[in-house]
């Protein structure tokens, strides 16, 4: 078990090329489960490379167990790597894979065999020990992954995108596992996806990351109801949160009014930073936050599609005023919802952000 | 229920297709293929079953086809006993082990080599190691033939000026090196110039066939292999060797075919003749000259089909050697 620090650290991959990753500092602490999420080249998977040290670093310090671990060759620093296509030795068994690492330790036969023979328990592949990674399932190829890193007993434990081989089924399946061992074997985890909905179910806390900086860092339903700024409002959450341009109006006590275009519309601040008169805006409600009230009420909108999804019903519909998008999720509508119907939108009081022109939240500050 | 509804069906089919014309868009199609069949059938099985029947013959070309004469093994058994053939075997041997093993020795090296630190210049570096595979073997002998000459080429040239390299009237590099023109005709020097250029000219190709083989193997092998601990070294036995064998299976074969069919190089390096005491005459040349010189085509197809017989063989046993686990 160990903690990993990330101070300050830059990658670029040649002096003269831009920087993919800009004076990231991170700390992940003991027996932690931290998710590295973001979007395609944010800068997630080579940040964990260069933890696994398949990159160099080229500026700041990492350290793990409160040792800088820049100059220390990838098998000393105590780490174990899952990676995307699972890369298994194809003529290597189950067994040879997973005792590799130790083999070429010069460990003796026996004790690779006992730490094989115990990770293959765990994982409940003991069956499989001695076959070839062709004759796997890719659930089964994914196991054998994990299980050639729970041998080496790594302080820390790296996901690169481990389940997105896998079919939406399998994927659940394995991520609940994933959860089961962690809490089994309480040994430090990064885990880095693109997807939302694997960092708020298995982490303990996400960093969500963004050209190559992290945007925000904490509990993932911290993340979920007070993002920093429209990225990470935008990043977490499916269906997206809905983004209603507005201009920033009167303050009256604790009511601001919301201007969009002609119509406008006052909401209670609830200890929120008030922007000035005329500030635009953006402001986010989150698809479920979204209610369905009277026409003259609230904002007005058009239902374009109702979804019946069984356990939800999702409305697309178009903001009359700025012609947007938007999205509400309910357990159910009432039946004047449908198609082509005229509605009035209004966020669910507290459950709203307001987001300056730069992305800021002004929610918190 | 079935049986008669077929035969029904047939029975009407039958007539109506032996009274209707074949129509041109159904023969030109067989028209537009037939090239090929006809020039394969002409010169290529045609000969082939034509040296079958021909090596239980005794037959000199010359008489025309009513001077074939039947004489059942006997050709075969001459094969089997002839010295000369022994001989030109043994060199056959001889230079498919010393050109074809280096070639693999040393390719599998280079292609890890030029695959691992290579990265601008690799095309550029592979390109040159294949250039003498492109290469007129005319031209490759007249070059070797002049870099070998005794009393003007630049090998001999080399090897004598380090040899009198005099120091305070002593030769100190004497022991080792000649102080006269070496006769690189002579038959000891033979075979090891020769499979010197069949190494030379084919190392290229295998480097280029171990090369597109690397380039199948995932780099996250190799990552996976850097994280479990394994050294440059080590990567290469156990995750490079193994995912390169079905390639090297593929490679041997094709050397092993290539080598023992081996004609080309010696036949001009010697000048057709074999060099001195035949010590660089092969199988092939042997053959050759027994049909062509000797105008003796039974037991020069005879020989043809030893040899075949002997390269089936050597097959099968590669595979077997390569295919143990998988």
């Amino acid at each position: 078990m160990s903690s990993v620090s990330l101070r300050k650290i830059s990658k670029r991959y040649d002096s003269e090329g831009p920087e993919i990753v800009k004076r990231l500092s991170l700390d992940v602490h003991d027996g932690e489960f931290m998710v590295f999420v973001g979007p395609s080249g944010c800068g997630k998977s080579t940040m964990l490379r260069m933890i696994a040290g398949l990159e160099d670093i080229t500026d700041g310090d990492l350290m793990i167990d409160g040792v800088r671990a820049n100059d220390i060759q990838p098998s000393q620093r105590g780490v174990a790597m899952v990676f995307q296509s699972y890369a298994l030795y194809p003529h290597m068994t189950v067994g040879e894979n997973m005792g590799f690492a130790l083999k070429l330790a010069g460990k003796p036969k026996e004790e690779v065999k006992a730490a094989v023979g115990r990770a293959a328990e765990i994982l409940q592949i003991s069956h499989l020990l001695d076959r070839r990674p062709k004759a796997l399932s890719g659930g089964q190829r994914q196991r054998v992954a994990i299980g050639r890193s729970i041998v080496r007993k790594p302080k820390v434990f790296l996901f690169d995108e481990p389940l997105s081989n896998l079919d939406a089924a399998l994927r659940v399946q394995m991520r609940i596992e994933l959860a089961k061992l962690h809490a089994e074997l309480k040994t430090t985890m990064i885990y880095v996806t693109h997807d939302q909905v694997e960092a708020m179910t298995l982490g303990d806390r996400i960093a969500v990351f963004n050209g190559g900086k992290v945007e925000q860092v904490g509990r993932p339903l911290d993340l979920y109801s007070r993002p920093v700024n429209q990225f990470v409002g935008a990043f977490l959450g499916s269906p997206q949160m809905n983004f209603i341009e507005c201009r920033a109006g009167v303050l009256r006590g604790d009511a601001l009014d919301l201007h969009f275009g002609d119509v406008v519309r006052s909401v209670p601040l609830a200890g929120m930073a008030a922007p000035s008169n005329g500030d635009p805006l953006q402001l986010g409600v989150r698809p479920e936050d979204l209610l369905v009230v009277n026409e003259g009420l609230g904002l007005p909108a058009t239902v374009d599609l109702v979804e019946h999804l069984g356990d939800a019903t999702i409305v697309y519909a178009t903001d009359v005023v700025s012609r947007q998008s938007l999205t509400l999720k309910a357990a159910d509508y009432p039946a004047e919802v449908k198609a082509g119907a005229r509605i009035g939108l209004m966020p669910r009081i507290g459950s709203f952000h307001l987001f300056a022109a730069d992305g800021r939240s002004l929610t918190r500050q | 229920m079935e049986a008669p509804m077929s035969t029904s069906r047939s029975g009407a089919a039958a007539p109506a297709k032996s009274r209707r014309r074949l129509q041109p868009w159904e023969w030109a199609p067989y028209v537009f293929i037939s090239p090929f069949f006809i020039l394969f059938l002409c010169f290529g099985l045609f000969p082939l079953l034509f040296s079958v029947w021909l090596s239980f013959h005794s037959w000199d070309a010359a008489t025309g086809l009513g001077g074939m004469v039947w004489v059942g093994i006997e050709n075969y058994e001459f094969v089997l006993g002839d010295e000369w053939f022994h001989k030109s075997l043994f060199n056959t041997f001889w230079l498919a082990v010393a050109s074809g093993l280096p070639q693999h020795l040393v390719a599998i090296p280079l292609a890890f080599f030029a695959h691992t630190y290579l990265a601008k210049y690799r095309n550029t570096v592979v390109g040159i190691y294949f250039l003498p595979f492109i290469t007129s073997s005319v031209a490759i002998a007249l070059v070797f033939n002049s870099l070998f000459s005794r009393d003007f080429g630049i090998v001999n040239l080399a090897l004598t000026s380090i040899g009198n390299f005099e120091v305070a009237g002593i030769h100190p590099l004497a022991w080792l090196f000649p102080t006269s023109n070496i006769d690189w005709g002579q038959p000891q020097y033979t075979k090891p110039m020769i499979a010197f250029v069949v190494f030379w000219r084919y190392v290229g190709w295998n480097t280029v066939l171990y090369l597109s083989a690397l380039q199948t193997i995932p780099n996250d092998l190799y990552e996976a292999a850097t994280i479990d601990g394994a050294s440059r070294r080590q990567q290469f036995w156990y995750i490079t060797l193994p995912l390169l064998k079905p390639m090297m299976f593929l490679a041997v074969t094709m050397t092993i075919i290539g080598n023992l069919q081996l004609f080309e190089e010696p036949f001009i390096i010697t000048g057709g003749t074999g060099g001195l005491d035949q010590a660089g005459k092969t199988a092939a040349m042997h053959m050759y000259n027994t049909a062509f010189v000797d105008s003796d085509f039974g037991t020069a197809s005879a020989v043809a089909w030893v040899l075949f017989m002997l390269i089936a063989l050597l097959t099968v046993v590669n595979n077997k050697v390569f295919s143990q686990k998988d």
